[in-house]
């Protein structure tokens, strides 16, 4: 072989190489240049969840935040104390709003930029992960720093929701434009906090599940990355979350790690499973029982969607805005009804199976075979979407905490289940203060006057806004900063 | 030597988050409260005028026959390689979380006209793909539009940097080879996660290549056919990557993989009906899963 053949034969190998490399990495390449398939799930997270349609990956919505509570099902029925409608005090308008959300021209003003840090801890209490949810070793939190030094704003999300919840952002945003340093904790409902954190894996008992909240509250604001300096700590959350809010502080009252200074509670439930109860009986009403019943929306809802989408297909508009407006389909109250229960159905799937693989009652998956990572669920979700709150309680919840708990009666559960249980600090002490709806369909009129009665001048009761209708709008941003620094004088309307 | 192998796991390190006592912190790109709240009222804008248009044609009697509930695919998806594609959506996400979504979040922290002008130039790119497609679909209209888009960006948008289009009220609606498969009356096919790129479904899979292959048959500028081009193509991805909020895993949910399928197959199968405009789509069989 010549030096030229050589010469010449390296150089087309070398070219070959080239080619194929260059042809490897652009395929690869172009294909995300071509169109990132991820960037096809415009349908947004929660306003499909509000249609009905599936869970959120932002994991936040408006008929999610509502309370963990349950049916009315022989569990110690006045207990829950289930009485009227199943859309609580919410007309028409509420139910409107609950899905809806705050008009975004009625948002408070908000800053231009949240530095936004993430936070991923272990928690040295967290009890062994089940494979099947490896994804949730680590409880994520989000933090933004002021630059000087400030009070620390911690809040807490509503049922299922996660810390960078959009509800969550919203609050966010206001309180950081306030000059708070703002740490966002998801809500002892959502699954990453479930398998992370929780110390029983079975969600939904409010003195459990703010107690390990409040311990990992303890051990983030220790180790916060940069030490900012912090002249004082307030605690808020919103629906489920507000009821946590205010177990947090009193349970900082009593170990003191946090001198926690205000509570401010953004439209708590009063009884949890009274709450719940009236969400499975709102799922009923509007859905039916089992299976069919969700098909026989998801067609409906389908059909709309389409033909929506069809007709607004002409416009020179964005038309992922179009297919993301899921809710703009929903006209009757019975459709409001329907999103606002399913979205929390969907929510409560992910706390039941949690549950069923914690507390080993069988009632999914046999214990002593759990899933395995990459098996097909289809199966337990068809099984879950149709079941209700109360199943958890009575197969789930009831069986773990009466097995666990010395001297715990089905009674005594529901019983501490109900903000009564921090009724006396709720009273006495005035660093707490609520925010809530005279239409909120998480309430009965009897909560409403209990909370009236038990915190007099320090809650506000607003005229409209269902369920978080408000949440983020110019007065209730304005009256909770307000109730944060102190500087609250108002009245119960 | 030591100093080399510091400095390799300080960068590691760096890479993976401080982390401390179990806790690990990451740095993401600022929040944008303000401007957020401007987009949602933007987007109600564009949902209220599209609910106008819905009552008008309506009133006038222009409204395609409507779609009736017996229209929608079944609620079930066809998914005959679940246990493949589960695999390949686990790889995904520990790909995303160990370097495409940290590199897109760095990313995401360079100045904002810098990263505004980046994304133009791609979307710029792309408007030829939209045109051609537009074309093989018979929808001239918008091809012409697409064109125009073109034109006006890579001139006075000086190669595409700036979209002076859009201010002009030219707006971009992009389409893809898989969209015109599916106006050839294509059903999406089998669900299928791509390795790095996520959900798709067969016909998708196949536009995306058929896309890739009109970009490089043409050639625009040697931008396909350089030996830089993986380099602008990683530049896109990242791009691309930062603009998406999607975070694997980041509903918690043992669901996520049906739940994100189910979104998916019904997004892609509303838009196709709406290819169809003047027609009811083709009846769907219950005994056949979604996408079949």
């Amino acid at each position: 072989m010549s030096a030229w053949d050589y010469t010449h034969e390296h150089c087309e190998l070398k070219s070959a190489i080239m080619h194929r490399r260059r042809a490897a990495a652009a395929v690869v390449t172009a294909l995300c240049l071509s169109s990132l398939c991820l960037s096809s799930l415009c349908l947004s997270s929660g306003e499909a969840r509000a249609a009905g349609f599936a869970t959120a990956p932002s994991g936040d919505s408006v008929g999610s935040a509502t309370g963990l509570a349950g049916p009315a099902t022989g569990l110690a029925g006045p207990a829950t104390g289930l009485a009227g409608p199943a859309t609580g005090l919410a007309g028409p308008a509420g139910l409107r709003a609950t899905v809806f959300g705050t008009p975004p021209e009625d948002i408070a003003p908000m800053p231009a930029a949240v530095p936004l840090l993430e936070i991923d801890a272990k928690m040295p209490w967290a009890l062994q992960t089940p494979t099947v949810l490896w994804f949730d070793r680590q409880l994520r939190v989000w933090f933004s720093a002021q630059p000087h030094p400030a009070p620390l704003a911690i809040v807490i999300a509503g049922t299922g929701a996660d810390g960078n919840a959009a509800s969550v952002a919203t609050l966010r945003g206001a309180l950081y434009g306030a000059g708070y340093h703002v740490l966002t904790f998801p809500s002892p409902t959502f699954p990453r906090f479930i398998v992370s954190t929780s110390r029983t894996g079975v969600a939904g008992d409010l003195q459990q599940d703010g107690e390990d909240l409040y311990d990992a509250m303890v051990r983030i604001v220790r180790h916060l990355p940069h030490h900012p300096e912090i002249t004082a700590i307030d605690v808020l959350g919103y629906s489920l979350g507000a009821a946590h809010a205010g177990i947090v502080k009193s349970i900082d009252a009593r170990k003191g790690e946090l001198h926690i200074r205000r509570a401010v509670m953004i439209e708590p439930p009063v009884s949890l499973f009274a709450s719940m109860a009236r969400l499975d009986a709102l799922f009923l009403s509007s859905i039916g029982t089992g299976e069919a019943g969700i098909e026989r929306l998801y067609e409906r809802l389908f059909a709309q969607l389409a033909n929506f989408y069809r007709a607004a297909n002409s416009l020179q508009i964005d038309q992922s805005d179009i297919l993301g407006a899921a809710t703009a389909v929903l006209t009757t109250d019975q459709e409001f009804s329907a999103a606002i229960a399913l979205t929390f159905r969907l929510d409560l799937m992910n706390v039941f199976f949690a549950g069923d693989l914690y507390a080993k009652t069988g009632v999914l998956f046999n214990p002593g075979s759990p899933p395995r990572v990459g098996q097909p669920l289809d199966a337990i979700e068809r099984r879950l979407r149709a079941t209700p709150f109360s199943a958890y309680l009575d197969r789930v919840f009831f069986p773990y905490y009466l097995a666990h708990r010395p001297h715990a009666t089905r009674a005594s559960l529901v019983a501490d289940n109900r903000l009564d249980i921090i009724r006396d600090e709720l009273q006495t002490n005035q660093d707490y203060y609520v925010q809530t709806n005279r239409d909120d369909l998480i309430l009965d009129a009897e909560e409403l006057d209990w909370l009236k009665r038990t915190l007099g001048s320090r809650i506000v009761v607003y005229d409209h806004g269902g369920h978080l209708g408000n949440l983020g709008g110019r007065a209730q941003i304005a009256d909770m900063l307000a109730m944060l620094a102190g500087q609250w004088h108002g009245n119960a309307p | 030597m030591r100093t080399g192998w510091m400095a390799v796991i300080g960068t590691f390190g760096l890479a993976a988050g401080c982390a401390t006592d179990g806790i690990a912190t990451h740095r993401l790109p600022a929040a944008t409260p303000a401007a957020d709240v401007a987009d949602a009222i933007q987007k109600a804008d564009a949902v209220a005028r599209a609910k106008q248009q819905v009552k008008s044609e309506q009133a006038t009697g222009e409204a395609p026959p409507p779609l009736t509930p017996a229209d929608a695919p079944p609620i079930t998806t066809y998914d005959p390689f679940e246990r493949v594609n589960r695999f390949t959506y686990r790889f995904n996400a520990r790909f995303d979380a160990a370097i495409f979504l940290p590199v897109a979040n760095g990313y995401g922290r360079l100045p904002s006209p810098l990263r505004t002008g980046v994304h133009n130039f791609f979307d710029n790119l792309r408007e030829i793909d939209t045109m051609v497609n537009y074309t093989i679909q018979g929808r001239l209209g918008r091809g012409v539009r697409s064109f125009g888009r073109f034109v006006i960006n890579s001139t006075i948008g000086i190669g595409g940097l700036f979209d002076f289009a859009t201010r002009l009220h030219v707006i971009a609606v992009p389409t893809g080879f898989g969209t015109t498969l599916a106006s050839w009356g294509l059903h999406p096919g089998p669900y299928l996660i791509i390795p790095l790129l996520g959900p798709s479904t067969l016909r998708e899979g196949v536009g995306l290549l058929g896309d890739y292959g009109l970009s490089y048959g043409v050639n625009i500028a040697n931008l396909y056919r350089d030996d830089q081009s993986y380099a602008l193509g990683v530049v896109d991805a990242v791009d691309q990557r930062s603009q998406v909020s999607f975070r694997y895993y980041s509903t918690g949910s043992p669901f996520e993989y049906d739940n994100i399928r189910f979104l998916y197959v019904r997004k892609l199968l509303i838009q196709d009906a709406a290819l169809h405009e003047h027609a009811v789509p083709e009846r769907p069989r219950s005994d056949q899963p979604a996408g079949k």
